[in-house]
């Protein structure tokens, strides 16, 4: 279980996070959704404990994480957006260096080095040097490494950023099998797409504060399940419904351009966060 | 110690052998760069100012002053740059840090590594030297006791480089702190020249930096003598100093 406890994180007079308060459960899915600047990576970096809270505490099954707390550090692993990795050193030099920062053995980081570039489909690259790897390549290797030492809590900070679709599916897949090994996972998206596909439960966060956090269909439910989308002159505006009836009511009365569809996360995300982006 | 206890304390101070294999494959990758990094600058000195500008030093040839002092020189530089330009790249530009400080190794192993790694490096570099002039200075005595100052003096020079990569905010620090304070004292420190020749005040604050006093006993050493106490507690207050800070920017700074 992950706990965010009054979490804040100032640099100088800004406030990247503010005063975050919520409980992720053990082996739940969860989802971290903000615009650009929202704090998603700031409160990842303060996860993997590179960035100090400048107030409050995260707890890790109950445990304060900090840098001196090796028991929850060894069940945390962290996919950062950026590929934050020895750039000279070879495929089988990223996964054994990370085997031996988390005291395994040796034969034990061989076994697990060939079962996950296998899984990923890189195990004709493990000589190559990481600087030389396609983008696609460095993330699935981020992964096998996350991956490497067992974790119980995965954190991802934009796992398919730069991904094609393709790419972006096989990421998914992983994912879901990984939770359904029981992986407690965080993850930070701007693709809601993804969030609402893969998380159980999701915060969206703006400015560094929490707006709400429920499940996707909570979420929905809670703006309207269907959606009327009217076109004038160039911009889109939608309107939502709890009942379907009214929906169908309310197209009939609009333009010939409009449609009904099913209301999605990201309506939710856009009438909550784009909105209230809208006003500054 | 029994088996038990040998193999809890290898398990318990796994992290530092992580950091020192990490190094050892670094060093294995760029053998020859780091070889003809190691040995360029040093040997330039000794042909210039050693074979070049034929003199005397204290009525002995100006070689045996000069060969102790470019060991000396060597270690601080090879320590210095192992550990400097890593840091930097691996906390600024490829975030590489970020694997150490998640994962469970204690942080003040993850800096024991990093010291007792940079400070082979310097060893490394100074025994480069030490073949290269073996010919030329045969004469000189190089023990045990100069080896564990070089350790000593890589260990100082380390830590150093540790806190400057901590507090370096761009990438382009690192060769900014080697023109500040590298280069300064491998003239200035007793490398060169007696820092006897110096004027008062300045002399006194040359003479207390840790390459004045790792060159001041590595030469006493390859002149027959002993190397006197005082060179040791200046190298291990330094450590001390150094050691202590990188330890707490590691664990308190803020924004790492």
């Amino acid at each position: 279980m992950i706990e965010l406890r009054d979490l804040t994180k100032r640099f100088g007079d800004f406030t990247a996070v503010d005063h975050l308060d919520m409980t992720i459960n053990t082996g739940e899915f969860f989802g971290f959704l903000g615009p650009n600047g929202a704090g998603k990576t700031t409160t990842i970096s303060m996860l993997s404990t590179v960035l100090l809270p400048t107030e409050g505490q995260i707890f890790i099954d109950g445990s304060p994480l900090n840098r001196k707390a090796s028991e929850a550090k060894r069940k945390i692993s962290v996919i950062t957006q950026e590929f934050s990795m020895r750039q000279d050193m070879t495929m089988d030099e990223v996964m054994e260096y990370q085997g031996r920062l988390y005291y395994m053995k040796k034969k034990e980081i061989r076994q697990k080095t060939d079962e996950l570039l296998k899984f990923t489909g890189l195990e004709e690259y493990r000589h190559r040097v990481v600087r030389h790897l396609s983008g696609g390549m460095k993330r699935k290797l981020m992964v096998c490494r996350a991956l490497m030492t067992d974790p119980e809590i995965l954190l991802l900070d934009e796992p398919t950023a730069g991904m094609d679709a393709i790419s972006r599916r096989q990421m998914w897949n992983l994912l879901r099998q990984l939770h359904a090994r029981g992986l407690t996972i965080l993850l930070t998206t701007h693709y809601i797409d993804e969030a609402q596909s893969l998380c159980e439960r999701v915060a969206l966060i703006d400015r560094g504060k929490l707006d709400t956090i429920d499940t996707p269909q909570a979420l929905i439910e809670e703006l309207g399940e269907f959606a009327v989308d009217e076109t004038a002159e160039d911009s889109l505006r939608s309107t939502y419904f709890h009942d379907r009836n009214d929906a169908i009511a309310y197209l009939s009365g609009a333009g010939d351009d409009s449609v009904m569809r099913n209301t999605t996360l990201e309506d939710v995300f856009v009438e909550r966060i784009g909105r209230g982006l809208g006003k500054q | 110690m029994s088996n038990g206890s040998e193999e809890d304390w290898v398990n318990n101070n796994m992290g530092i052998l992580a950091v020192l294999w990490e190094k050892w494959r670094e060093f294995l990758r760029d053998f020859y760069k780091i070889t003809l990094a190691a040995t360029v600058s040093p040997l330039m000195y000794l042909l210039v100012f050693g074979l070049g500008i034929q003199t005397t030093s204290h009525g002995e040839p100006y070689l045996n002053f000069l060969v102790p002092g470019i060991v000396a020189m060597s270690t601080m530089t090879g320590s210095f740059s192992a550990v400097a330009q890593n840091m930097s790249v691996q906390r600024l530009y490829e975030k590489a840090l970020d694997q150490v400080m998640v994962s469970p190794t204690p942080l003040w192993q993850f800096i024991l590594g990093q010291v007792i790694g940079g400070a082979l490096r310097g060893m490394y570099a100074a025994g480069v030297i030490l073949l290269i002039t073996l010919p030329i200075s045969s004469s000189l005595i190089f023990n045990g006791w100069s080896f564990l100052i070089m350790f000593l003096n890589g260990t100082v020079f380390a830590t150093i480089a540790l806190v400057l990569s901590f507090l370096a905010k761009s990438y382009s620090d690192a060769p900014r702190y080697t023109a500040y304070i590298i280069v300064p004292m491998s003239f200035l420190c007793n490398t060169f020249f007696s820092t006897d020749q110096m004027p008062m005040g300045f002399r006194q604050v040359i003479g207390a930096l840790p390459l004045s006093q790792a060159s001041d006993m590595i030469r006493r050493i390859s002149a027959g003598g002993q190397p006197g106490i005082l060179g040791f507690v200046v190298l291990l207050i330094y450590l001390v100093i150094f050691a202590g800070l990188s330890v707490a920017f590691i664990y308190r700074k803020k924004n790492l």
